[in-house]
């Protein structure tokens, strides 16, 4: 018997990747159905109030339109448990493009003129949607994002903090994030009886069958979600979002397959953002720079629908050695859209300001600010005083110290010139937790000799499906090319969501545990296949739905260059590398493309994305591509990706730690500093405009 | 919505005048971007793609004339010696794929005040040429712009092209934005000077109601050129000179404070933009003055 | 007038006629009528390229912005028409090279942006970065004029570098 070398940690092509260049690649909006009609919303224009009377006799006059639908004549969902999903259910309006109406249409064109002609009529009531570290109304939450708890306090920071030899004290301040998926969330139902298919846009099918099924009490088992394609997410697609629900519900109206494509200027108000942060950072060091206190304190925001807490402040619990901590959260009720999950949710902000705040107190002790964090390295996680599993956080720093020249820079700030350009750079540290979620995998192999897995995995551009087959033939012991893992349905085998980068943990390990046994059984049965094939099931409900003794993160170092025009105030990137040690790296070239897409995600939250909620009309100034300012190919220099390969027994049979998200979790803070490197200026709210470079110079 | 397909520019101007409230559109780049957003549901859309006249040019002895639907695209590959700053300018309109389409006749025709190419048709000193049933008419640029997405056309009227006079000195075009591409600029400048008549002139744009020129500025620059024989002697302009043509160009600006900028960035970045295209055009006066003496 | 127009075009080479509502873009009907769902609609304002098709040749335009009524009797090419049979096009096959997309949205008229960017700089057109004192004939595919030329195009997965090197490759 041969051993065939092993597949896993080979830079395999995407399986999808001619689809996808091909035009092949079926999204949610792609897939021809007889008799198809079109939907269009109709959005609050208050952002709180009642409404009082819709008018659609105009819309109704064009034969093509087959119905308006509001609360008061569509069909009544369940409650699903979900105030996102739970769509035109009350006149009540919570926020301002909350969906009040959708037109439904023989034609797109129909549909759309028909939204435009619904008069809506509103009992409007005060709105509140300004938030400010001291505003009233800021409460404690019970827990935050992820399940931490709000607040936690070691030691005793207050003394701490007055004793210290240093100090550093700052607020840093991130604007609403939007995801933006180049795809806009999208779906297409059709019913027949009370089967329900949907083609959706999603980041885990099984949840949406799930939620779907609940909303109009019909049985899971008919209830077919197809999600083979999803043009990305960044968490906006993690749990079902409205278009879903809507049109399913149009489709069961019309008893007609029904699209629905959410126009780019309606998703930011229903599909979730990042939601603003204040965020105090107050350290307590000695000369030498040993952190003895540590406190990170977020002000965040919510809506009146759900509450969704932005765990800003939890990267504080674990990064560095810091005997008295205190670290707390304070949300507001407001009348806004609801926040939701956007890359690294908590940590992608919080490090933002931890970041920075550590590069200010590498300034205040006079040190190198990769010293600096080489010097509060933690034995243990000092929240827990667990052991961590794999903690190479220093082997980042100096590999990428070592890789970008940082040793040869001048430290001063503002002394690096070329022409009417500050030349400057920073660099701060990256982590992520890993998450891994129980799943369900199926194994089968033919007499045929090919084998096929099936598992209910969702690739948002990840590079899960390929990344799954190389799993699924090293644990088989067989070439790439027999095996075909089918992914992106509802009716698979239960899957997790693909967020908090535990897609390919979670998703991988029952893959693995059931290849791993079906090839015990083809090798039981002397090797040969018997006619009808083997087939064997595998879930990870017992290794992957328990804790753990370990504190389990990634972690990675991030360097940029920037340029800074002192006339204009214009900040350019002119280069970054990112290192990263994220367990076993399966497949270099789709974990390349990650590293570089959080990095390049970073970017633009550094320099170009920021949102405005308007305090006169409650919603977002920016709410397309045109004001949105998401990185164009030209904002995007070199970016250069390293990693360094762990071997930790303490994940998954893999040995992988989740890398969606990491490359965007200190991203900003190293371009922060790097400006602060160019200029001698610290800006601390993102993002960084020309006009604040300006103010400052 | 009804869509009229006229053949030619007589047709086009009848139906104009038989519905007044037709959008005409030809890239659609501006027109359908409106429509797109739900800002405007024309009635009756009036297609110029059918007349070809609309996308020739003529570059003339003196003037050239632009049709209306010349695309950005055909301007930069064709007329960037004799219009250097509105090729420039063009340059930095939308993307690539709206640079094919989209022509100086859908900026006008929509009049806002973030159009790229009003700064530089301004420092040009073109004129507008409109036509209706009832004749033909040519309208100053600085007469165009009369309020926020505005223009001075009657109903009936069509923009038919624009005559520009071909360049007699060193034009620029810059702009500032967040982004490096395919951005709304928070501000953008224009300036052309004109040695022939010994003049200069200015464009601004995205900081006030309308595309506006520093006339002040324009004046006070011509002045100080003169009184100092810097058109002749070709010497550097002395700095005290460029900062008061550039704070007297930030003065000019009327602009708001918006989710792209403050009022006080655009006026500060109108500023260094007036600066520093001054400096290029200057200094590229002086090497053609130079180089025109040595040949 | 009743709102509607017969209008005849070329798709990838087919000819494709129907009456059509005055109000449908070149990509609604090419998505919804034709079955050409390769262009994508990302924004439909213009502001990100996923629809991006190439018109009469190698005219890159965004078609969300185009009334399909206007384009009686044009050529329109989609990423479906780039290919020769199953050999890719060679910026498709860069693109899978250099995994130069991630969820793959974006990229249909990400590929058809370059197909005609590497045709523009070809032919000798300038762009925003091109030096001044540059020679006429064709500009030389710099990482800087690739990114410049490219950036119609929006990608959110930050495929940027891989696909700048993709262009590249094909470019040279």
């Amino acid at each position: 018997m041969t051993t065939l070398p092993r597949v896993t940690g080979e830079a395999v092509a995407r399986i999808e990747a001619r689809d996808k260049v091909t035009g092949a690649a079926s999204y949610a909006a792609d897939h021809p159905l007889d008799g198809l009609t079109h939907a269009w919303p109709v959005t609050a224009t208050v952002a709180r109030g009642d409404i009082t009377a819709v008018d659609d006799s105009e819309a109704l006059r064009d034969p093509a339109v087959l119905a308006v639908l509001t609360h008061a004549n569509a069909p009544r969902l369940a409650d699903a448990g979900d105030p996102m999903v739970a769509v035109l259910r009350s006149p009540h309006v919570a926020h301002h493009g909350q969906i009040v109406a959708l037109a439904v249409a023989e034609t797109l064109e129909a549909a759309r003129a028909a939204a435009g002609a619904v008069r809506v009529t509103y009992d409007e009531q005060p709105h509140d949607v300004v938030l400010t570290a001291d505003r009233p109304g800021l409460y404690t939450p019970d827990e935050v994002n992820a399940g931490h708890p709000a607040d936690r306090r070691r030691g005793d920071f207050d003394a701490a903090y007055a004793a210290s030899e240093i100090t550093v004290d700052a607020v840093y301040e991130v604007t609403p994030l939007h995801n933006h998926p180049m795809e806009p969330h999208a779906a297409t139902a059709v019913w027949d009886g009370d089967a329900l298919t949907v083609f959706d846009s999603n980041q885990g099918s099984t949840v949406v069958r799930s939620t779907l099924a609940a909303l109009f009490e019909v049985d899971e088992a008919d209830v077919r979600v197809v999600s083979e394609h999803v043009g990305g997410g960044f968490g906006s697609k993690g749990t079902p979002r409205p278009h879903v629900a809507l049109a399913a519900l149009a489709a069961k109206a019309v008893g007609r397959p029904v699209r629905l494509a959410l126009p780019r200027n309606r998703i930011a108000a229903v599909t979730g953002h990042r939601a603003p942060t204040i965020q105090r950072v107050r350290l307590g060091a000695d000369a030498d720079g040993h952190i003895d206190a540590l406190a990170h304190e977020t002000v965040t925001q919510t809506s009146t629908l759900t509450e969704f807490v932005e765990q800003a402040s939890v990267s504080s619990r674990m990064m560095y050695a810091s005997p008295h901590s205190l670290t707390t959260h304070r949300v507001a009720r407001l009348d806004v859209p609801s926040p939701s999950w956007m890359r690294a949710p908590g940590e992608c902000p919080g490090m933002f300001a931890l970041e920075s705040a550590m590069d200010e107190l590498a300034s205040a002790c006079g040190l190198d600010p990769v010293e600096l964090r080489i010097r509060n390295e933690p034995p243990v996680e000092p929240d827990s005083g667990r052991p961590f599993s794999s903690r190479h956080l220093v082997d980042c720093l100096r590999e990428g110290a070592r890789r970008f020249g940082w040793h040869d820079r001048d430290p001063r700030p503002a002394v690096g010139r070329d022409g009417p350009l500050l030349i400057g750079s920073g660099v701060a540290a990256s982590t992520y937790p890993v998450w891994v979620f129980p799943s369900h995998a199926e194994a089968y192999a033919g007499s045929d000799g090919r084998y096929e897995v099936r598992v209910n995995a969702t690739d948002i551009g990840t590079g899960a499906r390929t990344v799954l087959t190389q799993i699924a033939a090293d644990a088989l012991g067989v070439p790439l090319d027999l095996v075909r893992v089918s992914i992106g349905r509802g009716d698979l085998p239960a899957g997790s969501v693909a967020g908090g980068s535990s897609g390919t943990a979670s998703w991988g390990w029952p893959v693995h545990k059931a290849c791993t046994d079906l090839r015990q059984r083809v090798s039981d049965a002397g090797g040969h296949v018997p006619d009808g094939g083997l087939f064997v099931r595998a879930d990870t409900e017992q290794e992957a739905g328990g804790g753990t003794e370990y504190s389990r993160h990634a972690f990675g170092a991030q360097f940029a260059e920037v340029q800074v025009d002192t006339v204009t105030g214009e900040v350019r990137v002119r280069r970054m590398l990112g290192v990263f040690a994220a367990g076993h790296i399966l497949n270099p070239r789709t974990a390349r493309s990650q590293f570089i897409g959080g990095m390049t995600m970073g970017l633009g939250m550094a320099l170009t994305e920021g949102s405005f909620l308007d305090p006169e009309f409650g919603d977002f100034t920016e709410r397309d591509l045109a004001s949105y300012h998401v990185a164009a190919c030209a904002d995007v220099p070199e970016i250069d990706v390293h990693w360094i390969d762990e071997d930790d027994p303490h994940l998954n049979p893999m040995g992988s730690k989740g890398i969606g998200e990491i490359g965007i979790v200190g991203a900003a803070a190293a371009l922060a500093n790097a400006v602060h490197h160019a200029t001698g200026m610290r800006v601390r709210r993102l993002p960084i405009h020309p006009d604040t470079i300006l103010l400052g110079l | 919505m009804d869509f009229l397909r006229p053949a030619s520019w007589e047709e086009a101007l009848a139906a104009k005048a038989e519905h007044p409230t037709a959008v005409p559109i030809a890239g659609g780049t501006d027109v359908m971007v409106e429509i797109n957003f739900d800002h405007r549901r024309p009635d009756v859309l009036l297609d110029l793609n059918r007349i070809g006249e609309l996308h020739d040019w003529e570059v003339g002895e003196d003037t050239v004339r632009l049709g209306a639907s010349v695309s950005y695209t055909r301007i930069i590959e064709n007329l960037r010696s004799v219009l250097p700053g509105l090729a420039t300018a063009s340059h930095t309109v939308a993307s690539p794929q709206i640079r094919n389409r989209g022509g100086v006749g859908g900026n006008l025709g929509c009049a806002s005040p973030a159009g790229d190419a009003h700064p530089a048709l301004l420092a040009s000193g073109c004129e507008v040429e409109v036509a209706s049933v009832r004749g033909t008419r040519m309208i100053p640029i600085d007469e165009f712009y009369v309020g926020v997405k505005r223009n001075a056309l009657a109903p009936d009227e069509l923009i038919r092209a624009i005559h520009l006079p071909r360049a007699d000195g060193p034009q620029q075009f810059s702009k500032v934005g967040t982004r490096n591409a395919m951005v709304i600029a928070v501000c953008a400048f224009g300036i052309a000077l004109h040695p022939s008549t010994r003049t200069v002139r200015t464009g601004i744009g995205s900081a006030a109601p309308t595309p506006i020129r520093a006339k002040a500025a324009e004046e006070f620059l011509a002045a100080a050129l003169e009184e100092g024989g810097f058109w002749d002697n070709g010497k550097i302009i002395p700095p005290a000179v460029a900062r008061q043509f550039a704070e007297l160009v930030s003065g000019a600006a009327n602009p708001i404070d918006d989710v792209r900028g403050s009022a006080s960035y655009r006026r500060h970045a109108l500023g260094v933009m007036a600066r520093r295209t001054l400096g290029w055009t200057w200094d590229e006066y002086r090497g053609n003055e130079r180089s025109a003496r040595c040949a | 007038m009743d709102g509607t127009s017969e209008v005849g075009l070329r798709i990838n080479g087919k000819p494709f006629s129907r009456v059509i509502d005055n109000r449908t873009t070149l990509l609604d009907l090419l998505r919804e009528q034709a079955g050409v769902t390769g262009p994508k609609k990302g924004c439909d304002h213009g502001q990100c390229g996923a629809c991006t098709v190439l018109l009469d040749g190698d005219r890159r335009v965004n078609a969300c912005l185009l009334l399909a009524v206007s384009l009686d009797g044009a050529d329109v090419t989609t990423v479906e028409g780039l290919a020769d049979g199953d050999r890719l096009h060679p910026v498709q096959q860069a693109f899978v090279d250099h995994d130069g997309f991630q969820c793959g949205f974006c990229t249909p008229g990400q590929i058809c942006s370059a197909v005609a960017a590497i045709a523009e700089a070809r032919a000798g057109w300038p762009s925003v970065v091109t030096p001044p004192d540059t020679p006429p004939g064709p500009v030389e595919p710099t990482a800087a004029e690739i990114r410049e030329r490219m950036s119609g195009n929006l990608c959110r997965c930050g495929a940027y570098v891989n696909i700048v090197a993709a262009v590249r490759e094909v470019a040279r």
